[in-house]
């Protein structure tokens, strides 16, 4: 298993490369990043154009910037992956590229891991039972709510979501739950309690949101693949043999239930950070689906090459850890 | 591709579960005599049948279509001419939302079908190999993983803008969709072919392909109809994002998702604009699981509707 | 220009409800006790600190910035200019025209809260940040606006630094010499001790370094906090040492929101107070309505939306065709959809300098029958040029026009409702638009990619430069390439005076000749809106003329029990 690891670490190198160098095309072809700059009222200068141009070595050619960003040689400090340097930003020097991904990637972690963890236990406990008391009423109750939290667009769920909050301030004649931003304004003043309440009063309703859309396709995931192998032949040669129901979910039927949903949500733990982009913006937090959409919006190439790196680093490692938990959960999976 | 065909006309029977032609009819019988056990999704059934009805039908009687009439006043609360009311160039909404649901039908059902087909295909055949042609093929899922869609979208969209047909956005959203389709169906398919009768079906000379197609996709189904599902959920929602970033359906052209994004502040001040196509993407978005509920219980060959 | 983020739109979304509440967090909202804190919603993150730079010059970075920089005056919500009577003692005058050259006295007080006194240097800073020479400043210093600074001969100072003499060069005018110093000047002290401010390498250091660092010393009425984000919270405190009145309201927190769908449930919740955002949407304004105490207003806005001709295009160039698509679209009717809703006072936008308040707005549209919605005259304009319009169909010499397209940057809702009312106006005679929407307006209007292209130009009531900028044949941003001598000329004349009235004459002229040409069509001034919880603040006013919006007058804001 760890020659296996090295070796999936190993070829993720040209998997990143090929996908880096697709990517920097396509931000390439999508347009001009100093066009806002040239249409600026009152114009500027030439010269002012001409420096930007310069300073984001936009006066080469595509491979001679890529294999900049790449290595840095030739670069003037600021650029070169390999060196640790992220390149230069549109948006000016203010903007380091790699100190706001940092910032981006800490806000986001508070809001994904609660709720990846959340949704994750509760879809696993609500797709076994649904599954084990298929058709009853607390299965029907269910699937009804995992597929409301589905159909409905995520902006809309968390309006309701924020909406909810809002009634509960309102009825309580309180200030618990904010709408915007992570924290408040001055936290340096406040005692460990109020910090806390000043947290989690930010935190509760984006994480709510993300869990409710993360769990209504992980728990579908889960009754599913827990019925089919509840119809088994082997978990029903285990019931005729007499060992209990409960005996047999949870030594037998459990593990194998959980492939797919392995496949899902470690894709989609990759990809949440791409999910959280709904949600960042209704709750206005600078996250890195912030961080990601702004970087386009500018055409910012740099950032979107960082931003591609770590997360594409994030689906390597996770696909990863999807494979090693087949070979965990069913032990005849095995790798050569 | 032509292996998987000479398999095909061997006809059933060959191995595994024997099904001969005399009883296919049956089966089909059997299926839709489960099918219609379940309640939810004979119910969803008639709705998207009258949703169908609804986005196709409808507007060949209508007396609008979603485009901009000068005669239509602009910003009206609904009546019993336009029964949403009217946007504020002069639209009927209630024409809109009938092309809208068309459109978002066409664009969602597509897109699950590609995806879903292609996606599950090339995971059972990574999955089934296993060693090299999976390692391959699955980096080249990765690919398509770690590249964002958003960027493809603006990349592409930036060049492809003006016209842009239904069926062109339901491409692009399908070319990033089956990747993650494909890793689940590998994932089933790597603990399957290790069971006996897919052993049994190898050692009786069985084809690959005809295994994959067979025994290792059937075997996968519930999964697969799972994801089909929700796909169609999910694309629902992307077209509509795409259509903001002026790659989906362009204007004056309309889908759902475009009309739920342009009412989003609008659901407390004018809700004639944002609730009908809101919910008849909650509507589209239920019938289609609940119909994969109970399609997916329907063929499961080993369940009995009456168990515990 | 302006330029509607849509990415944010894509992904942002958001309902709120119009649900009434009686007023009810504490102020502020975030447990300040520092008394007579608003928070101001800002709507998009700036992107430097430097306003002198394009990164660091947005709106947004100007709203940042303001009142923590001393400026020399201001543009009222009357479009008049006012001087800063804190900074500026004595009303300037021209003291020549030949060469142009004026003098600046600043208040004997004025100084910067670190003491040290705020002087010539941090004028000739300015100048030669701006000043396009690169003799100057390196690379530009990155300045994103020298078309005033780059006419100075010098900037000199006398009496201890407090007095400023501006001269220009040989035979240089320019009619609004009065801005200099608009947006606020930068404690050039601070980089005098780093870099050599008299080499161009050494300009350009203390420019990247004003743009990377957040400014720590103020020279007016706020001081900014550190650790101010530039995406996320600017909030700025009372200035201590301040010479002049203390405002009112003790700290401003300006927060950062790009969502439309979180400011009103943020306003109910107590989190913000207010906003004056560069963007419109009814159904922020529809919800607005009926929450006790909240005020909330629309003005006639600081841009212009306007249809743009590319005069390349095989057909487009034929002068005929244009008058008779511009005589075809009903602008009252677009001026009533986009935005008569919530302002009913829309009207269409006459003149292409200049908006009707303006003292020296002309009507150059009407009598050319521009923006008419006469399908009869334009068929009759088309049928003098030879055009035949049979039905549908609308052919020249046999030859049908073919479609034609229209773009406007995606997601853009006011510009959506104007093509698609402009498709049903065309085709009634003859002409089949094709919608087209880009998401880099820039960069297709720059590389003449389209049809007929809708955008906006934004309205500040400086407008020396601007006929030049639109429509001169050399400049970048006439992207239709208009190329007439006569406008070249008139534009050229209109930025070479000391008199606004003889540059708005020229600009008018130069306006009149545009629209003759059917190149340019003035649609509606884009009007914006504010609002703020009067329980908590007072004395708000909006002011378009100027890029801090309602924030011009926040030392005059009061506070309400």
């Amino acid at each position: 298993m760890l020659v296996y690891t090295a070796r999936r670490i190993a070829v993720a190198i040209p998997t990143l490369v090929a996908a880096s160098v697709l990517v920097f095309l396509m931000v390439d072809v999508i347009g001009d990043p100093l066009a806002d700059l040239r249409s600026m009222q009152p114009a500027p200068d030439p010269a002012t154009i001409a420096a930007a141009e310069e300073r984001l070595y936009l006066d080469r050619s595509i491979p001679e910037r890529y294999w900049l960003w790449l290595t840095g040689l030739g670069g003037n400090g600021d650029i070169g992956i390999l060196q640790g340097q992220f390149g230069p930003s549109v948006r000016g020097g203010n903007y380091v590229i790699g100190a706001e991904l940092w910032a981006g990637l800490h806000v986001s972690v508070r809001l994904v891991s609660a709720a990846v963890l959340l949704a994750l236990g509760l879809a696993i406990i609500s797709g076994v039972i649904s599954a084990m008391r298929q058709y009853s009423k607390l299965d029907y109750t269910l699937t009804f709510v995992g597929f409301l939290a589905l159909a409905m667009p995520t902006f809309w769920l968390g309006a309701l979501i924020r909406e909810g909050g809002l009634w509960i301030n309102r009825t309580t004649d309180s200030t618990f739950f904010y709408t915007i931003g992570a924290n408040s304004a001055r936290v340096d003043d406040m005692t460990g309690w109020q910090y806390f309440l000043d947290s989690s009063g930010h935190l509760i309703l984006p994480t709510l949101t993300l869990m409710l859309t993360s769990y209504a396709s992980w728990s579908r995931y889960q009754r599913t693949s827990m019925l089919e192998v509840l119809n088994s032949d082997y978990v029903r040669l285990a019931r005729s043999k007499g060992v209990r129901y409960r005996t047999v979910v949870r030594r037998h039927a459990l593990r194998t239930a959980l492939i797919p949903l392995v496949s899902v949500t470690t894709v989609a733990v990759a990809g949440i950070i791409d999910g959280v982009v709904i949600i960042e913006t209704v709750f206005q937090w600078r996250g890195l689906g912030y961080f990601f959409i702004e970087a386009l919006t500018h055409k910012d190439s740099f950032a979107i090459m960082a931003w591609l790196m770590l997360s594409g680093f994030f689906v390597i490692i996770c696909t990863l850890i999807a494979d090693l938990l087949y070979g965990v959960l069913d032990p005849r999976i095995r790798y050569e | 591709m032509s292996d998987i065909k000479s398999d095909a006309s061997n006809g059933a029977g060959s191995a595994g579960e024997s099904v001969d032609k005399g009883q296919q009819l049956t089966q089909f019988q059997l299926v839709w005599r489960r099918f219609r056990r379940h309640r939810a999704a004979m119910f969803s059934l008639v709705v998207l049948v009258a949703l169908t009805l609804f986005a196709f039908a409808l507007p060949l009687v209508w007396p609008y279509d979603h485009g901009v009439y000068r005669e239509i006043a602009g910003n009206q609360s609904p009546s019993w001419q336009h029964p949403f009311g009217t946007t504020n160039q002069g639209q009927d909404v209630f024409a809109q939302t009938m092309r809208g649901a068309q459109q978002s039908l066409k664009v969602a059902l597509t897109v699950s079908v590609m995806a879903t087909g292609f996606g599950a295909l090339w995971g059972a055949i990574a999955g089934y190999h296993r060693g090299r042609i999976d390692a391959v093929m699955m980096r080249v899922t990765e690919i398509f993983l770690i590249i964002p869609l958003l960027v493809a979208v603006a990349a592409l969209g930036g060049n492809l803008t003006g016209g842009t047909t239904w069926y062109a956005v339901a491409l692009i959203i399908g070319l990033f969709s089956w990747a993650s389709i494909a890793r689940l169906v590998r994932g089933s398919v790597l603990s399957l072919r290790e069971q006996e009768f897919i052993e049994a079906a190898r050692a009786s000379g069985a084809s690959a392909s005809w295994i994959i197609l067979r025994h290792l996709l059937p075997n996968a189904a519930g999964p697969i109809i799972v994801a089909a599902t929700l796909l169609i959920a999910i694309a629902v929602q992307v077209e509509a994002a795409l259509s903001f970033l002026g790659f989906g359906i362009q204007p004056p052209d309309i889908s759902l998702g475009k009309m739920v994004e342009g009412a989003r502040t609008a659901a407390f001040t004018r809700p004639w604009l944002f609730y009908p196509p809101g919910l008849i993407i909650v509507a589209i978005c239920l019938a289609i699981n609940f119909i994969g509920d109970g399609l997916r219980d329907a063929l499961d060959p080993r369940q009995t509707i009456s168990r515990r | 220009m302006e330029n509607r983020r849509k990415w944010l739109g894509a992904v942002g979304l958001g309902v709120s409800a119009s649900l009434v509440l009686g007023a009810c967090a504490p102020p502020g909202g975030d447990g300040s006790d520092s008394g007579n804190s608003v928070t101001w919603i800002v709507n998009q993150p700036g992107n430097g600190w430097n306003h002198n730079t394009p990164e660091g010059g947005s709106v947004y970075g100007i709203q940042f910035l303001h009142d923590v920089l001393p400026y020399t005056g201001y543009w009222g919500p009357d479009s008049e200019w006012y001087w800063n009577e804190d900074l500026i003692v004595n009303e300037p005058e021209l003291l020549s025209e030949d060469p142009m050259s004026w003098e600046l006295e600043i208040h004997p007080d004025a100084a910067w809260s670190d003491g040290e006194p705020i002087d010539a240097d941090d004028f000739i800073w300015a100048w030669k940040m701006n000043s396009g020479d690169e003799d100057l400043c390196a690379d530009n210093c990155n300045s994103r606006g020298t078309t005033l600074p780059s006419k100075f001969e010098s900037v000199e100072g006398s009496d201890d630094g407090k007095t400023v003499t501006i001269t220009m060069k040989e035979g240089e005018l320019f009619p609004e010499w009065f801005v200099f110093g608009e947006d606020g000047l930068y404690p050039s002290h601070l980089v005098a001790d780093q870099f050599d401010l008299d080499t161009p390498e050494g300009m350009l250091e203390s420019s990247n370094w004003f743009n990377e660092n957040q400014p720590t010393v103020s020279g007016s009425r706020y001081v900014m906090e550190e650790g101010a984000e530039l995406d996320g919270r600017v909030i700025k405190t009372l200035n201590e040492e301040y010479w002049g009145d203390k405002p009112e309201i003790g700290e401003i927190i300006l927060q950062v929101n790009t969502e439309e769908g979180s400011w009103v449930p943020a306003l109910q919740n107590g989190e913000v107070q207010g906003a004056s955002p560069a963007t419109w949407s009814d159904d922020v304004i529809n919800q607005l309505d009926g929450i006790e105490g909240v005020e909330y207003g629309v003005n006639p806005g600081a841009s212009w939306e306007h249809m743009d001709v590319n005069m390349k295009h095989d057909w487009l160039s034929d002068e005929a065709l244009r008058h008779a698509i511009f005589t075809a679209l009903d602008v009252e009717n677009i001026a009533t959809r986009t935005y008569g809703d919530n302002f009913p006072d829309i009207t269409p936008r006459t003149n292409h300098v200049f908006s009707e308040s303006s003292p020296f707005h002309e009507d150059v549209i009407t009598e050319l029958g521009h923006g008419s919605g006469d399908i009869d005259a334009a068929v009759e304009i088309l049928e003098d040029a030879g055009y035949e319009l049979d039905g549908d169909s609308l052919t020249r010499d046999g030859e049908a026009v073919p479609p034609i397209r229209i773009g406007y940057t995606a997601g853009h809702v006011a510009r959506e409702i104007i093509a698609e009312l402009a498709q049903a106006d065309l085709a009634e005679i003859g002409i089949s638009l094709e919608i087209d929407t880009t998401n880099d307006l820039g960069g297709t209007l720059a590389e003449g990619d389209f049809d007929i292209m809708l955008y906006g130009w934004s309205t500040t009531p400086d407008f020396a430069s601007s006929p030049e900028q639109y429509w001169h044949s050399e400049s970048g941003s006439n992207f239709g390439h208009l190329d007439v001598e006569e406008v070249d000329e008139v534009a050229v004349k209109a930025q070479n005076t000391s008199s606004p009235e003889e540059a708005a004459e020229h600009a008018n002229e130069a306006a009149r000749l545009v629209a003759e040409e059917a190149y340019v069509l003035p649609l509606v001034d884009t009007p914006t809106f504010y609002f703020v919880d009067t329980n908590y603040v007072d004395n708000v006013e909006d002011n378009n003329a100027q890029s801090r919006r309602a924030l011009w007058n926040q030392h005059e804001w009061t506070a309400v029990d």
